[in-house]
Formats: structure tokens, C-alpha cells, sequence
């Protein structure tokens, strides 16, 4: 956008971390050139029939990143403040994230710029059935497969896959991921983030020598992932939640917060302030406090240069996308503050659309057992490559989860000729 | 000195009565009116010789019954504006004049020409006399002879001192004593023939019984002919058989008596008065008189209710409404029984002082409502509250204040005055109690502490309040022990809540819920009724999870063992799936999104949310109530608000309960103003395109602006905690109160939920002109300004505007760089208040501009705003 401070361009910070990782790698120009941008774009206005009879023209994005590794895979965003340079660096993420996963895949993402706020639901299934229609040519299972993010929700992916699939004239389901349970979708997805960044801070725990049985916590954030984390890191592990907080404030009990009862209060009064039993305090109060390990939930750019330095935990916990500023990742190395990377510690999602894919394609649908067994082993492999390599170069957790993503997709290029 | 014999200044009068008392009040029964003049004029001068203070009582515009004497004071009082302004006012003279004042009263019978019935009448009489005895004072008060009822003249006889017939007979004038209190001779009560100053005590029977056949012919007390409209018009009526009246209601004579009629029943407002002759026949308001318990009027809430059901029934559309208003058998309780009440119970100057002082505290209110709690009602209708019982059964009841006031065309009472259900289980003396319990907390309610400064604020003071009740069986069925309907709500035919432009504000939106209304009305914690825009009714402001917390999760009920009102969880009032059609209101929310039942079939209660999804889009309600409030709207040519219920059958037929109508009032005016578009943009502080209410308002010197991102993301709970104070504080300081102000904030304003929006309550913000509430997606704030609620009614009743701004939005300008750096001079008016200052700021817009003021302009008609700086006007 003209004019805008490139710091705010999402994208703009997207190459600069590439940038870092090609200098790291040592890559050369050409390979450089084909990661710092798309390879695909496109920009599509479609028209929607409105209930007042009227037909609306809409503007959506799918960007496919890079699909040397395999068929791209990112989510599709319905958003009034979408814009082009936000889509590009949402798939740039999703192509390091899947291949850090090192799962078959690219990366890509999607969005429409609409406010489904003022669509009915009629609408919002012919706009959905629209968009698809309209990026039909460029996606199937074999080569971008979309699944829900912001605003989006299995009920579209269900419009997606059947509008998909009478185009194509044969059920498609592989096309989309994040559908509904009776139409192709995966068990496991609903907590697969939060439990997907459990096995991960389990991993970290072992190599850091922390009992989990012992240990401390405060999450910050109390959405779908924060919340899951809190009962997860109860039952798996024993771990005592002694903070938790939202937008709106945080609460603290130090003899340990009662996860079902901050759960109901949540659902009722919209947070977790003046839950029975705790102590308000603020949100800055928590991410000092004194834990074993902070759960980062919430949004970006939590932790800052201007907090870093006061945060005591030991581990960080990125559940959300972007909560720690390049400037607070380098306090809380030099800290010796253990940092989950949030495209590691957050995959688990990813993972689980993945093995919806498979699923579909095999038409063999797997217990929710399987599913929490075959991430665990994912996300664990995954942790101890970003561990290995965090060593052997001396850099922190996040810049080695980047080395290990770009490298294999630098190598996937190499292999397939186009560098 | 009370037992001073004092001349009514016939010598002869007083050789038969034993002379006047201080503390006399004396009625002249008389059949001639010119004969007042006969012996009142003697009283007044001897007074006036006497030195007395001579006080004439004169009621407007009645034509002069009592002539000027020089030397004695005349004091109008007009009855046209009701029983309750008169006695306030009257009271009030009496007060000021002071004791042992004489009066001469008008002639009381030209009162129930205003009032309509003897009943107020009477309870004038029994308030004011005993004031005046109070004062030992000495006054003289003028009745016809025959023309009001026997209860009526009871009622005075018993409380008057002294009881005179003044008659002619052969054309010879009788004076008659009937009563003189404390007083006795052996010729005190025969008639007396008064010829030349002399007065000649009629001994002989013959003559005796001449005179008196001649004076009374109904002397027992049975029903007479009253001259009171109330009584008369329905006997003029009576003589026609019913379906006569049909044919004749045109004729003028009918038509007439039908005015009348409605005139007493409904009241003089001219709208209601127009809207009554249009939709309401004869049959419906005879039908309505049958139904009235005591006299008098039924009052705002129960008019309302019957013209909008009139009007839906009797105007053509596209929906019959004969099959889809579920019928009603609503009692009304007449204005007069509350005075009555007032005035047996001795409640009536108690009351008289409250509505003058304006307040009260929440204590004297409690020790008040006990007061009122221990009155009793008349036998008479005693007799008719078993009656109105006995016809209920057990059928649950409630009981809801309709005063005059009260839903008319210019105040709303909303909320003021209470309304009672009554669960009407048990025996029936315990159902009466409960009964009575209820009328008489509705009539209590009159002077609670809201309602008195309502009142002041509007500058009602002692205008007439008639407190009518309106009884109406309550809509629903019984499911296990609760007694509900399946839906309720309110619908306003203009809605001012749109979170989009696409929605119309000319259709209206309902806010429905499941159960007793009381959710829809009020705005209840965190449960939220489901908002339904009649333009696009499937749309809703929430996505996702977010639905499920924006939807209702409580239910009211009546319980029926407990005898009781009660707010319970859904789940535990349903327990299971198998209440009728709960497909049709209940969604799932599986995986973060609403997934709406495919089948009638609901496997459990697990994760449902109460959505009304299928109920929107498989029942033709949002048609139905489209139509209602398009033919309300015509009808009453203005916006209205309607309380209904609503049922569905297994056919997916609708029926819906009007329980109340009312002009519906929207904030501001509604008058089309010119917004102006060619502004230079660096004067614009805001323009937002979401308004429907409109209005100019200029030279805004201070603006109180809370920040909303700084207040969302950085103020303590304990700063939220008091910020409504604080703002307070600057509300009432009278440097701001010189000039137009307006406040600007995050979310809902008004809200007790911190999180929500600033925690004002409305005497808070009573002195700004305009008011912002803003919404940023980001900090979580949508302003939702919940129709019905008591803030939102206040604000429209003092003609606030209120205007929701969403910087977000593209189509909205916000000039966050002028907010941002104008100085805050919080500090200036609250020192202490330092604390706040990084998220509530005061601006001193001149100062900032250099001498210009801020102005608004809102046009309610095309939604557009602007606030920009304009030179300020002196």
C-alpha cells in the first residue's frame, strides 16, 4: 500500500525474514529470487447474486507461494481489510511451516475482501460457492488445497468441496480441508494446535531437564488454542495453570487456577476477569510472572523490547502467530529464555489438515487415537530438527525452524531442476 | 379558637345551626345554582366585616357561578387538566393562604364534567375537606341536588361538617340541614321555609310531606341518575339494543356519545383520540367498559395494545390477521380506583408531597410501599377483583401499570412504573392476596424514586397522573412445572441499530427471545436476545463463536409450584429435547461454527445455542411482523415499539400476542436536516453514516473523550471500575454545563459490564447533547445501545443524540490525529483525577481551534452525521 511504513507490511517483514535465512543458508541469488516471491497469484472479482436480487462483485486472492515440495495448502481468509500484501505473507508462513513439518506440501493462502458480518447466510454460500468457482482452475488435490482461517468455518468448507466437486463432476473432498466431520473431515483437528505445541513443549522440557509434573504456567490468551492448552497441559502433564488472561485482563491463583471453572465463567461473561477463586491483575502482570513456562495464545507482537527483558519463565510457548518481535526473540536468547517458535509450536493444525488430505485420498478415515499418535510423532521430529540445528549453527529456535523450512524447500527446487 | 361560634352571616341560619365553627366545611346541596349566590353572599361579606381573609375558589372556565365581592380574593383553578392536577393545585392555595381562611368553592358539580365521574368527585371532596378542617378554616362548597350518584354524595355527607338542601318548592326557597356536626337543636333538621331574611321551620306534616315528595324523589339510597358523563352516556347508550347501535353509529347523536365515550375510556390526547375514532367502534369500547373494573380511564399501556390490535384488524394488507392475533381477554382497572385508593388509605397527600419534593430516598420508598401495601379497596370493587379472578382461574396473570402518562405520545414512564405477574396458583384467598399485593405495588410504584425524577426532569411536577392497570392473562403454555411462551420480544418498526448500511432502517428489528418478554425488554447481564433486522433478517453483527455469546442462555418463566417469577438456565428448564419445535430455535455450535438442525430430531441440549435460525427462515414470522409494523407505523404516522408472544404450532403456523404498542421515540428529532457535504476535511472530527436519530446541535465548547484503544488495552479494572464517576463528576460541574457538550467513548455507554463500555449511569451523562459511543473492532467494542432499555429511553426522552461512530469502517471519517493531540484539561476541573488522564480526556475545543466550537448535524432520514468545527456563535 503507498505510503505505508513497511514495518506494518506484513510481507515486507515476511522477505526480510527470508532474507535472514538466506544469509544464514548462504544461498545463492537465483534461489534467493524464487523465495522472496510468489510463484503464483490470482486476482479474481467474481459477481454474487444478493438476496435483494441484486449481484454484488467481489474481490478475492489465492497466492500459491511455492509448491516445490508438493501441493500448496493454506487457508481462505473472508475479511473487509484484506489485502494482497497480507495473503503473500500468510502463504509465504504456510510454506515454511509445512515444510518444517516436513509434511508433502507448499504453501499458499486465500482471501476475499467482504464483511461477513453483513452477508446472510445465503449469501455467504453463494459468495463461498463464487470464490471457488472463480479460483476453481488453480486448486485440487494435487495442487492447492484450501481449509478454513479468519471467518471461515467448516460449514464452508463444505459449500467449497461440493461446488468444487460438481465443477469437476466427481466428489472431490481432498480439495478442501477443515470440513465437517460427516463429510470428510479429520478427528483431532478442534485441539490439534494446542496439543500439537504440548508434544513440543514436552520435547523442550526433557532437553531443558524442567518436570512438567512440577512445573508452572501462564497463557496468555484464552481463545480456542490458550484454552485447550490449559485443560491439555493439566491431563498430559500435570502442570499447574497458575495465570491465565485475555483481552480484556488476566487472573492468577497461585495454588492453581480451576480450568474447567475459568472455561465456564469464559463462556459466560466473554473472560476470565473476576473468575471466582483467583486474583485479577494485569496483562502485563502475567507475562512476568514468575512460571516455568509462558503460553503465548493470544496476538501478535506481545512480547516487545520493551518487556523482554522483565519476562522470567523459562520457556516460551508460541501458540499464537508472531507474539515475540525479532527484538524480543534476541533479549530472550541472550536470556537464555527457551522460545517454542510459534510456526513449530503451532503446526499441529496444519498437521491435522494434512492427514485430512491423506484421509480423503485413501478413503479410509482414522480413529482420533491415530491422529494425536501420528502428530505427536510429527511434531516431535519436527522439535528436535529446529533443537539440532539451533545447536549446530548457535542461533535461536526461531531462525533454525526457518533454516530447517527453507532449506528443504531450497532443496525440493534444487531437485526438481528450477535453481 | 375551634368552638367559636362564628355567623354564616344569615342570623337566622345560624339561630338553626347553632352558628359555624372553625374547621366548618359546609355543602350546599342546592337544585338552582342561583341560590348559591343567596347564602353565600351574606357568609362573604359578614367574613370580609369581620376581617376575615375571604378566599373565592373559581374553577375555569366554567361560567361564574359566584360573582366578585370586593375585598375578597379570587383564585382560578382549571379542572381540564385532570383530578390529580386540580386537587394538587387547590391543596397548594390552601397551603399558601394559611388558617382560619374562609372559602367559597365553585360549584363542585361542573367538575365531573371534566372528570366524568362522581368517584372523583367524591375523592376530591374527602382530600381537601379534611385539609381545611386541618386549618380551621371555614368553607362553603356548592353540589346540584340529584345529579350524582348516592355513593358519590355519601361520600361527602360522611366527611363534610355540615349538610344543607337549598330547594324550591312552589317557588318558595326550603333550607334543609341534613347534617351539622357537634351541633343540636329539636328544629336543626326540619326544613326550613327562608322568605325575607327570615327562616320558618316547616312543623305541619302535610306540608312536611308536600315539600320533601316534591324535593326528593329518590330519597333511599339506590342508583340515581347521575349527571356524570360516566354514568350517563353508557344509560343513553344502554337504550339501544346492540345491533342497533351498529346502524345508528354513524349518526350524529351515536357518534356523539361514542366521543364521549371514548373520551373517558381512552383519554384526550389528540392522537390517541384520532387513532381511537378511526379503528375503535362503539361495540369495542362498550366491550372495553364491561371489562373496566371501577371508572374512569384505562391508561397508555392498555389503549395501546387495543388500537394496535384494532388497527391490524381492521386495516387491509396481505396478512389476515383475524388468523393470526391470538385473541385477548385483558381486565382494566380505571384511573379513579388508584385515586380512590389514594384517598381511603389517606395516601393522597403523602403522595401529593412526594411529587412535589421530587425524591426520595430508597429507604422512605420501602417504609412508603408498606403504606401502601396495608391500604384496602372498597367493597364495591372488592366484588369485582373476585369476579376478574374468578374468570382467570389459575391461569397465570399479570398485573402492569398503564397510567395515562404512561406509552402515550410524548413520555414513555418506561420502566418507571412496575408491572407484576401473578404465577395465580394456590386458593383463591391466596391468589387475591397475591392479587392485591401486585395492584398495590403497581400503584406504589407512583412515587418511587424513579418515577418522581422522571417526572421533575420532564417537568411533569403535579400534572395529572391517572394510574390505570391493566390485567391480561399471560400468553403461553405450561411446560413441566414452568408456565412461558415459546417467544417473545419487542418490535420497533425503525431501527437504529444497523451494523450495516445494506440493512433498512425503515423495516424496522425485532429482538426476540425464548420465554416470558422481561429478556427482550431489559437488557439482562451477559445474555443477549436475538436481533433481527426486518430487511435482512438472517443477518447478524456476530461470526463464528461469537454467536454463542451473543445469544440468550437464560429463559423466564413463571414457576407454578413456586408461585414465582424466575430467570433459570435454559438447559434446566428444558431439561431434554422434547419441547415442542426446539428445532426451530435452537443451533448447534460444533468446531467453532453454528451448524442449524437438518431434522426436527435434536439428539441432546449439548452445545445448542439459542439461535431461532430455522424459526427465521421456515416460519413466515419476520413477514408477519414486517406487515404489523409497516400497518402500526401507517396507522399511527409515526414509528412505534410493540411488545408481542409469539407461538408456532406443528404446522409452522404462527400467532402472535400484541401485549403493548406505543409511539415508539427515537433519540433526537426526526426531522430531515442538511448535512453538509462540502466541509474542508481538516474541520471534520467525525463523520459516520449510521444514525437514524437527527438534530443540530451547536457551539459544543468541551468534549469528554475516552480513548478507546487506550482504554481497552491499557486501563486497569480499577480505573474502569470508577471512570463512570469521574465522568460524572465532569457532567454536573457547571463550567461544562454552560455549553453544549459531548461525550465520546468506547462500547456501550451506560453499561454496568466494564468490558463493555464505560460504566455511566444515566444521571452521568443527563447533560450531554451528544452522545458518542464508539466501536472498534479491534478493541472488541460494538455499541449496542439496546432498545427498550431504561438508558436508551432516557437518552431518547431527553433528546440526546447518539450517534455510533465506526472509525473502522471505510465510509466513516475519524479525526483520531485531532483527539490524539488536543491538550487535556481534565486536570483543570478534577485535580485528582490525574490517574485518568492517559484514557479520558477533556478537550476544550475553542481552544484547540482557536475560537471555533464543534457542531452536529445529524439527518435521521439519510443516516449521515457530521460533527466539524464551526465559528462559534454567541
Amino acid at each position: 500500500m503507498a505510503g505505508e511504513k513497511s514495518q506494518d507490511n506484513p510481507f515486507v517483514v515476511a522477505q526480510a525474514q527470508i532474507t535472514d535465512c538466506a544469509d544464514i543458508l548462504k544461498l545463492n541469488q537465483s534461489m534467493r529470487e524464487m523465495l522472496l516471491h510468489p510463484m503464483r497469484e490470482f486476482h479474481v472479482n467474481f459477481p454474487v447474486r444478493m438476496d435483494d436480487g441484486s449481484a454484488r462483485i467481489f474481490t478475492g486472492f489465492r497466492v500459491q507461494y511455492n509448491d516445490a515440495r508438493g501441493p500448496a495448502k493454506g487457508g481462505i481468509r473472508f475479511h473487509p481489510d484484506e489485502t494482497i500484501d497480507t495473503v503473500r505473507a500468510l502463504a509465504a508462513w504456510m510454506t515454511w511451516k509445512c515444510s518444517l513439518l516436513d509434511l508433502p506440501l507448499g504453501g499458499a493462502k486465500g482471501g476475499v475482501i467482504c464483511n461477513p458480518k453483513e452477508l446472510s447466510p445465503g449469501e455467504l454460500e453463494r459468495l463461498s460457492r463464487s470464490y471457488i468457482r472463480a479460483i476453481s482452475p488453480f486448486i485440487g488435490p494435487e495442487k492447492d488445497v484450501p481449509a478454513p482461517d479468519v471467518y471461515t468455518n467448516p460449514q464452508i468448507m463444505a459449500w467449497m468441496a461440493d461446488e468444487y466437486s460438481s465443477i469437476v463432476a466427481k466428489n472431490q473432498f481432498g480439495v478442501i480441508t477443515g470440513k465437517p466431520l460427516p463429510l470428510g473431515g479429520s478427528p483431532g483437528r478442534e485441539d490439534a494446535t494446542a496439543r500439537g505445541g504440548m508434544y513440543t513443549l514436552r520435547e523442550a522440557a526433557a532437553k531443558l531437564g524442567l518436570d512438567l509434573g512440577k512445573a508452572t504456567m501462564a497463557i496468555q490468551g484464552y481463545g480456542n488454542a490458550g484454552s485447550f492448552a490449559a485443560s491439555l497441559a493439566e491431563s498430559m502433564f500435570g502442570s499447574k495453570i497458575v495465570a491465565v488472561c485475555d483481552s480484556k485482563g488476566a487472573v492468577t491463583c497461585r495454588e492453581g487456577v480451576c480450568v474447567p471453572r475459568v472455561a465456564a465463567h469464559k463462556r459466560t461473561t466473554q473472560s476470565v476477569l473476576h473468575c471466582e477463586g483467583t486474583t485479577d491483575i494485569t496483562n502485563d502482570e502475567l507475562l512476568e510472572m514468575d512460571v516455568d513456562i509462558l503460553v503465548l495464545a493470544a496476538l501478535e507482537g506481545t512480547l516487545t523490547k520493551k518487556n523482554a527483558d522483565r519476562v522470567k519463565a523459562k520457556v516460551i510457548v508460541e501458540l499464537a502467530n508472531g507474539p515475540t518481535t525479532p527484538e524480543a526473540d534476541e533479549i530472550l536468547y541472550k536470556k537464555g529464555i527457551h522460545v517454542i517458535p510459534d510456526f513449530l509450536c503451532n503446526a499441529g493444525g496444519v498437521t491435522v489438515s494434512y492427514f485430512e488430505m491423506v484421509q480423503n485420498a485413501y478413503m479410509y478415515y482414522w480413529d482420533e487415537e491415530m491422529v494425536h499418535e501420528r502428530l505427536e510423532k510429527k511434531m516431535t521430529k519436527a522439535y528436535h530438527e529446529v533443537f539440532e540445528i539451533s545447536k549446530q549453527y548457535g542461533i535461536n529456535m526461531r531462525r533454525a525452524a526457518y533454516v530447517v523450512a527453507v532449506q528443504r524447500v531450497v532443496e525440493a527446487m534444487r531437485l526438481r531442476g528450477w535453481v | 379558637m375551634k368552638d367559636e361560634r362564628l355567623s354564616c352571616g344569615i342570623p337566622a341560619l345560624d339561630e338553626v345551626i347553632d352558628g359555624l365553627r372553625l374547621g366548618d366545611n359546609v355543602v350546599w346541596q342546592m337544585d338552582k345554582l342561583d341560590n348559591y349566590l343567596r347564602v353565600a353572599e351574606p357568609f362573604i361579606r359578614h367574613a370580609l366585616r369581620s376581617g376575615r381573609t375571604v378566599v373565592g375558589l373559581q374553577f375555569a372556565p366554567h361560567p361564574i357561578v359566584l360573582g366578585f365581592l370586593p375585598g375578597m380574593v379570587v383564585e382560578e383553578v382549571d379542572p381540564r387538566f385532570g383530578f390529580d392536577s386540580f386537587s394538587a393545585q387547590v391543596n397548594r392555595i390552601i397551603e399558601q393562604k394559611g388558617r382560619e381562611v374562609f372559602y367559597v368553592f365553585d360549584n363542585l358539580s361542573s367538575l365531573v364534567a371534566d372528570w366524568a365521574t362522581d368517584e372523583l368527585l367524591a375523592n376530591f371532596f374527602r382530600v381537601t375537606c379534611p385539609y381545611l378542617h386541618e386549618l380551621d378554616t371555614v368553607a362553603y362548597f356548592a353540589l346540584r341536588r340529584g345529579q350524582h350518584s348516592h355513593t358519590a354524595v355519601a361520600r361527602i355527607r360522611d366527611t363534610t361538617q355540615v349538610l344543607i338542601d337549598l330547594y324550591h318548592v312552589k317557588d318558595e326557597l326550603y333550607i334543609h340541614p341534613l347534617k351539622v356536626l357537634g351541633r343540636y337543636s329539636s328544629q336543626m333538621y326540619l326544613p326550613h321555609r327562608y322568605a325575607n331574611g327570615i327562616l320558618e321551620p316547616v312543623f305541619k306534616s302535610g306540608d312536611a310531606s308536600t315539600i320533601s315528595l316534591t324535593a326528593s324523589r329518590t330519597p333511599l339510597r339506590v342508583k340515581t341518575d347521575s349527571i356524570a358523563p360516566w354514568d350517563s352516556v353508557y344509560r343513553k347508550l344502554a337504550q339501544f339494543h346492540e345491533d342497533d347501535l351498529e346502524i345508528l353509529e354513524k349518526t350524529s347523536e351515536i357518534q356523539a356519545l361514542k366521543q364521549e365515550l371514548s373520551h373517558m375510556i381512552i383519554g384526550n390526547h389528540p392522537e390517541f383520540k384520532r387513532l381511537s375514532e378511526e379503528y375503535l367502534t362503539l361495540g369495542d369500547l362498550l366491550t372495553i367498559r364491561n371489562r373496566l373494573i371501577g371508572s374512569g380511564r384505562i391508561g397508555g399501556k392498555a389503549a395501546g395494545m387495543l388500537l394496535a390490535r384494532s388497527i391490524l384488524l381492521k386495516t387491509p394488507g396481505s396478512v389476515e390477521f383475524s388468523r393470526i392475533l391470538e385473541e385477548h381477554d385483558s381486565f382494566y382497572i380505571g384511573s379513579d380506583v388508584f385515586f380512590t385508593f389514594l384517598v381511603n388509605n389517606d395516601l393522597f397527600r403523602l403522595r401529593l408531597r412526594l411529587t412535589r419534593s421530587s425524591q426520595i430516598q430508597r429507604e422512605e420508598f420501602e417504609r412508603v410501599e408498606e403504606r401502601f401495601l396495608a391500604g384496602t379497596f372498597p367493597h364495591e370493587i372488592m366484588e369485582q377483583f373476585r369476579d376478574l379472578l374468578d374468570y382467570f382461574g389459575q391461569a397465570p396473570i399479570i398485573v402492569r401499570s398503564s397510567s395515562l402518562l404512561e406509552d402515550g405520545f410524548g413520555n414513555s414512564f418506561a420502566g418507571k412504573y412496575r408491572s407484576e405477574f401473578c404465577a395465580n396458583q394456590g386458593s383463591h384467598e391466596e391468589r387475591m392476596e397475591a392479587f392485591l399485593r401486585a395492584v398495590k405495588l403497581v400503584y406504589a410504584s407512583a412515587v418511587n424514586p424513579d418515577a418522581l425524577s422522571y417526572r421533575k426532569q420532564r417537568g411533569l411536577g403535579e400534572s395529572d397522573e391517572q394510574m390505570a392497570i391493566l390485567v391480561q392473562r399471560v400468553s403461553g403454555t405450561r411446560y413441566k412445572s414452568f408456565f412461558f411462551p415459546s417467544l417473545s420480544g419487542v418490535a420497533f418498526s425503525h431501527n437504529i441499530y444497523r451494523w450495516t448500511d445494506r440493512i433498512d432502517p425503515g423495516q424496522g428489528i425485532i429482538r426476540l427471545v425464548f420465554g416470558l418478554g422481561t429478556r427482550a425488554v431489559n437488557r439482562v447481564g451477559n445474555d443477549y436476545p436475538r436481533l433481527i433486522p426486518v430487511s435482512h433478517p438472517h443477518l447478524r453483527p456476530e461470526v463464528g463463536a461469537d454467536i454463542a455469546f451473543y445469544s440468550q442462555r437464560e429463559i423466564d418463566v413463571l414457576s407454578l409450584p413456586q408461585n414465582a417469577f424466575q430467570s433459570l438456565s435454559i438447559a434446566d428448564v428444558l431439561e431434554d429435547t422434547h419441547y415442542p419445535n426446539l428445532f426451530l430455535f435452537l443451533s448447534t455450535l460444533d468446531n467453532g461454527y453454528v451448524n442449524d438442525p437438518v431434522t426436527a430430531h435434536l439428539p441432546s441440549l449439548k452445545n445448542c445455542v439459542v439461535t431461532f435460525n430455522n424459526f427465521i427462515r421456515q416460519t413466515p414470522f419476520v413477514k408477519i411482523m414486517k406487515e404489523i409494523l409497516e400497518r402500526l407505523e401507517s396507522a399511527y404516522g409515526h414509528p412505534v415499539d410493540m411488545e408481542f408472544t409469539a407461538s408456532v404450532d406443528a404446522a409452522l403456523n404462527v400467532r402472535i400476542n400484541i401485549v403493548q404498542c406505543r409511539p415508539m421515540r427515537v433519540p433526537g428529532a426526526m426531522e430531515s436536516v442538511q448535512v453538509p457535504d462540502d466541509l474542508p476535511r481538516s474541520s471534520v472530527l467525525f463523520r459516520t453514516n449510521r444514525n437514524i436519530p437527527g438534530g443540530v446541535v451547536e457551539n459544543i465548547r468541551h468534549i469528554v473523550y475516552v480513548d478507546p484503544l487506550s482504554y481497552a488495552r491499557k486501563a486497569p479494572p480499577e480505573i474502569r471500575q470508577v471512570m463512570g464517576r469521574i465522568i460524572g463528576e465532569l457532567n454536573r460541574n457547571p463550567e461544562i454545563g454552560r455549553y453544549p457538550l459531548m461525550m465520546m467513548g468506547p462500547g456501550r455507554w451506560g453499561s454496568s459490564n466494564i468490558h463493555l463500555g464505560v460504566n455511566t449511569t444515566y444521571s452521568d451523562i443527563n447533560n450531554a447533547s451528544v452522545l458518542v459511543e464508539i466501536a472498534r473492532e479491534e478493541a472488541g467494542h460494538v455499541p449496542d445501545v439496546s432498545y427498550g432499555t431504561h438508558f436508551f429511553l432516557d437518552l431518547v426522552e431527553s433528546q440526546t443524540i447518539y450517534l455510533p461512530l465506526y472509525p473502522d469502517d471505510p465510509h466513516t471519517d475519524f479525526n483520531g490525529d485531532f483527539f490524539a493531540r488536543a491538550p487535556n484539561i481534565l486536570s483543570e476541573f478534577l485535580e485528582e483525577a490525574v490517574e485518568f488522564e492517559e484514557f479520558l480526556k477533556v478537550i476544550d475545543v475553542p481552544a484547540v481551534t482557536g475560537g471555533s466550537c464543534a457542531k452536529v448535524v445529524a439527518d435521521p432520514h439519510t443516516g449521515k452525521a457530521v460533527c466539524f468545527l464551526w465559528a462559534a456563535q454567541s
